[in-house]
């Protein structure tokens, strides 16, 4: 997945990075590509990441990860404008979408070595690539499609209020 | 300022309660660890029936700081505690869900899944 999206970014900004090619090192990359968020901290200047969304959820479609969701999460978190979420049928699954990936294309990759979860970060998009398991175990669709309605609060209050109970029981 | 024997909270809900720091990982002879940094931790208090126990070591990452975070636009950015998330080897979070505001320089340190897992950040 992570060389179908790779690609297809490559292709679609090859004027704009030809003279980046050199440049080995991701941090590197990042600072030359993004100096304004990199220095500045802010999420805002330019709208404009390295991935379309709809190019996202195409490539992903493509390469038939499961299960893609797409969460707008703008007025939510501040950090990100939409979070995408898919599932891979396996570990290996999971972590072939990066296997033999230059990393110097996408702004960050987390979670390598692991192959259960794959964070794609690339500003106001965050694809999150999961395996089954960890898909329900983190339950991230829950936690931000959640957040619209004011129910979390109060979940995360009787999650806390649960552990509280468990404790003060054992007490 | 982390420093072998400092006392953290811990920010999910991983189990454990109470983390002491026993190593700062990165160079040799590292005195402080900041906001960003893992730490070798031991448990001093968990929650009961749960799959982390008191006295296990365990890496974590330090999100909350009593001493001050510096951004370069002046902003100075400091918590009330100590806090840290329990990670394993690879990175991932041990917890579901983050508690409490975390900065996010966690974010460009290449902690993107513990940002996502948290309701808030500054």
């Amino acid at each position: 997945m992570l060389a179908a999206l790779r690609s297809r970014v490559f292709a679609a900004l090859s004027p704009r990075l030809a003279p980046l090619r050199q440049l080995q090192r991701q941090q590197q990359a990042w600072g030359e590509l993004l100096p304004a968020r990199a220095i500045s901290f802010s999420m805002a200047p330019g709208k404009q990441g390295f991935l379309a969304l709809e190019e996202v959820v195409k490539v992903l479609n493509d390469v038939k990860a499961g299960d893609v969701r797409v969460i707008p999460v703008g007025g939510l978190c501040g950090w990100t404008d939409h979070m995408v979420v898919a599932t891979g049928r396996s570990t290996w699954h999971v972590k072939q979408k990066q296997k033999g990936a230059e990393r110097m294309l996408l702004p960050s990759i987390e979670g390598h070595e692991g192959g259960n979860w794959i964070v794609i970060d690339a500003g106001p998009v965050v694809v999150h690539a999961l395996d089954e398991k960890a898909r329900s175990y983190y339950n991230l669709e829950n936690l931000w499609a959640a957040e619209k309605s004011p129910e979390l609060p109060s979940q995360v209050l009787s999650l806390l209020l649960d552990s509280e109970n468990i404790s003060i029981a054992e007490y | 300022m982390i420093q072998p024997q400092t006392l953290l909270n811990v920010a999910d809900n991983s189990g454990a309660r109470e983390l002491m720091c026993i190593r700062i990982l990165g160079t040799s002879n590292r005195r402080y660890a900041h906001i960003g940094d893992v730490i070798v931790a031991v448990i001093k208090e968990a929650v009961p029936n749960m799959p982390l126990e008191r006295s296990e070591v365990i890496r974590a990452v330090i999100v909350r700081t009593c001493k001050e975070l510096k951004r370069e636009n002046g902003m100075r950015i400091r918590y009330d505690d100590n806090a840290a998330v329990v990670i394993d080897q690879e990175g991932n979070p041990k917890g579901t869900r983050v508690f409490g505001a975390i900065a996010r320089e966690l974010r460009e340190f290449n902690f993107t899944k513990i940002v996502s897992l948290a309701p808030e950040v500054l």
